[in-house]
């Protein structure tokens, strides 16, 4: 009996180095196209790789940023997991972002904003606006069989207009014509987690410590209860989990509205994280999307994600510490999370790497293919 | 609300909505043809960016037609590409997808910095050319219909002709030819075109290219003749918007059409209204587009549903 656990350990193990191997091998391809696209754009590309490289974790400030950015990667990239696990691709954890951060300004101008109840209220509000824009296509796909991938594009959009217009009209702002709120209430914005002289870390707040729990919250539900059981047979195979009795979609629409829970939960750690302590139009720069990356780079496993939101982040924070320094724009991020996304999710292998280079196959290659089919 | 029907009826409104129209028609009939093939295409939007980038930067340097060639061959490329890892190398279509979307969301604007040095919003500084538009004033001479004839044929890109043809070929091609054919088996079931020695995975590479083609000419029109020039994130969701195309015109190249004039209809209203109202808000005006498409796709989808259960399938 004991060597059951210690086998299954050991398979364990070797998935672990397996997709640790095939990210890292996706992440040095990325890197290279990158370094190739900065040498040929860029005036002084040693100095914008360095910086790329090595700038996020020069000072403290930077590593605050970085840090802040990985809560927000994971909470993102776990929303992302959920549904992937269930094999449903809403696409629809922007406009959670956009809805949850609504609903986090309302209470947190409003006149409760300013007592104790600011920060529990606002993140409650913020999960229940979420968890319902996360509901609508959910609902739309099992009464009606509406493509979730179309109604939650869409809705994404809506949610941005929706914040436009009512930051434009009707929460209160400084000045007439700023597409920014007044400034929340200190209640109402996350304290910062270490606050020392001379330690400049300035965004780390009580967000980092959401996402973390959000992270045990979200294992547990998928790996110790009857629903997360329940979603991953859905996932693997609808109709056999169908057959076998269970409510494929039921499990379809909770995995999206918790997903959306998730999202709003991300639009309140935004408005009321130290970075913004207020209400501005399009804060949410992108970030919502680039939880795919790390979802689908952690096999949407929830103990996963926190750790490729780590790498992600950092190579995130360096892109716009590059962008600030030199003269490579930021974007340029975007290439290596769309190789990333396109080498993780494939079947590419280093075995198929150097397959594809060697094309005459010399004995010393030979075994190693072998032992790539083998698996 | 006199004005709005004055001008919902003019043939100003008609020419806008041919206008508006025609790259989310180009955008569906990719979309089609990579539905048919059995892969949902979420990559039209990326496409079609890159598709306005490679136009605009092209039309600097060559006359409108090479930008025009460019564009549709950049959208070719990306279904290549999409094809490569999605029947190669076995990846989720749909993540390649989206992996074509951040591509071109990031790559569009860093390309574009390069290009204007240092400019992340438009292409204003880059002299680019436009399509030209197709002048028919020689109808007027018609008596009769011909003044009437004439404000309402002319003036239209012509990319505006070509994609009406398009809709033609398309449905030519899907019901006329023997690749047609094969095209909508490997769609419906693969296994059977699979046993009938028909190369599977060589029709669904041809149907994303092509599907990238046209959603990169759809691109084309958008950045040389709607607008011209290239402004950050441009598609705005058309490509998407071309998604819910596809499925509410019923994966026909007609209903696509007619889906599309929809939608077109919809986005010009969005375009004369700021006009007409002020004080109607602008962002609920622009919302107009993404509203209509999740209203068609439910209402579509119960009619679908209604359908099956009508046919005793459950």
């Amino acid at each position: 009996m004991s060597n059951i656990p210690a086998i299954d350990r050991n398979s364990r193990f070797k998935t672990i180095r397996r997709e640790v191997g095939r990210a890292v091998g996706a992440l040095a391809i990325a890197l290279l196209v990158t370094f190739i696209v900065v040498l040929l754009t860029s005036k002084a590309p040693l100095d914008a790789i360095t910086q790329l490289l090595t700038a996020p974790a020069s000072k403290p400030r930077t590593i605050g940023l970085w840090l802040d950015d990985v809560a927000k990667l994971t909470i993102t990239g776990l929303a992302f997991s959920l549904v992937f696990q269930a094999r449903q691709f809403a696409m629809g954890v922007q406009g959670q972002v956009y809805i949850g951060a609504l609903a986090a300004s309302y209470v947190a101008l409003s006149p409760l904003g300013a007592s104790w109840a600011g920060i529990p209220l606002g993140i409650t509000a913020a999960m229940l606006a979420g968890a319902i824009y996360g509901f609508l296509p959910g609902i739309a796909k099992a009464k009606l069989g509406a493509n979730e991938i179309v109604s939650s594009l869409m809705l994404n959009y809506i949610a941005i207009e929706v914040c436009n217009f009512l930051v434009r009209t009707s929460l209160p702002k400084p000045q007439a014509g700023v597409l920014t709120t007044n400034d929340f209430p200190d209640s109402a914005v996350f304290p910062q987690l270490i606050k020392l002289e001379g330690l400049n870390v300035t965004r780390l707040d009580l967000g980092l410590v959401f996402a973390l729990v959000a992270v045990l919250v979200v294992w547990f539900a998928l790996y110790r209860t009857s629903w997360g059981l329940k979603l991953r047979l859905v996932g693997h195979n609808a109709r056999f989990a169908e057959y076998s009795g269970i409510k494929a979609t039921f499990i379809m629409v909770s995995a999206m509205t918790a997903s959306g829970a998730l999202g709003g939960l991300l639009g309140s750690m935004f408005v009321q994280g130290q970075g913004y302590g207020k209400l501005t139009v399009l804060f949410e720069g992108g970030l919502a999307f680039e939880g795919i990356l790390v979802a689908i780079v952690a096999r949407s496993r929830p103990l996963a994600v926190p750790v490729v939101a780590l790498f992600y982040g950092y190579l995130r924070q360096g892109a716009q510490l590059m962008n600030i320094r030199t003269d490579v724009p930021a974007e340029v991020i975007g290439v290596v999370t769309a190789i990333i996304i396109l080498l993780v999710s494939s079947s590419f292998s280093l075995n198929f790497i150097t397959r594809l280079f060697k094309r005459s196959p010399s004995p010393s290659v030979a075994p190693a293919a072998v032992g790539g089919a083998a698996k | 609300m006199m004005e709005l029907l004055i001008t919902v009826f003019s043939a100003t409104f008609f020419v806008t909505i041919i206008r508006t129209t025609t790259p989310l028609l180009l955008a569906t009939l990719g979309g089609l043809i990579a539905d048919l093939g059995g892969a949902l295409n979420v990559a039209l939007e990326g496409m079609m960016l890159i598709g306005c980038l490679t136009a605009v930067i092209v039309s600097v340097y060559a006359p409108w037609y090479v930008a025009v060639a460019a564009g549709l061959g950049a959208g070719a490329l990306l279904g290549l590409i999409m094809a490569f890892f999605a029947f190669r190398l076995k990846a989720d279509i749909i993540l390649v997808g989206f992996a074509i979307n951040i591509l071109a969301a990031g790559g569009t604007v860093f390309a574009l910095a390069i290009a204007t040095g240092g400019d992340k919003g438009t292409s204003i500084n880059l002299q680019s050319k436009a399509v030209p538009a197709v002048d028919l004033s020689f109808l007027s001479a018609i008596p009769g219909i011909g003044p009437v004839l004439k404000s309402f044929l002319s003036g239209h890109s012509v990319l505006s002709w070509l994609a009406a043809f398009l809709v033609f070929a398309v449905w030519y091609f899907l019901y006329r030819t023997p690749w047609g054919l094969w095209l909508r088996g490997v769609g419906e079931y693969p296994a059977a075109p699979e046993a009938a020695g028909i190369p599977v995975n060589k029709i669904r590479t041809w149907s994303l290219i092509v599907s990238g083609a046209l959603a990169g000419l759809g691109g084309a029109q958008l950045a040389m003749f709607n607008y011209v020039g290239f402004t950050r994130d441009m598609t705005a969701g058309r490509g998407f918007i071309a998604l819910g195309a596809v499925l509410l015109g019923a994966r026909h190249p007609v209903g696509a059409l007619l889906a599309a004039l929809l939608f077109g209809a919809f986005e010009a209203l969005a375009v004369v209204m700021p006009g007409l109202f002020n004080d109607i808000p602008a962002e609920l005006i622009r919302m107009i587009p993404f509203v209509v498409t999740i209203a068609a796709l439910v209402l579509f989808s119960i009619r679908a549903q209604r359908a099956l259960a009508l046919r005793g399938v459950k």
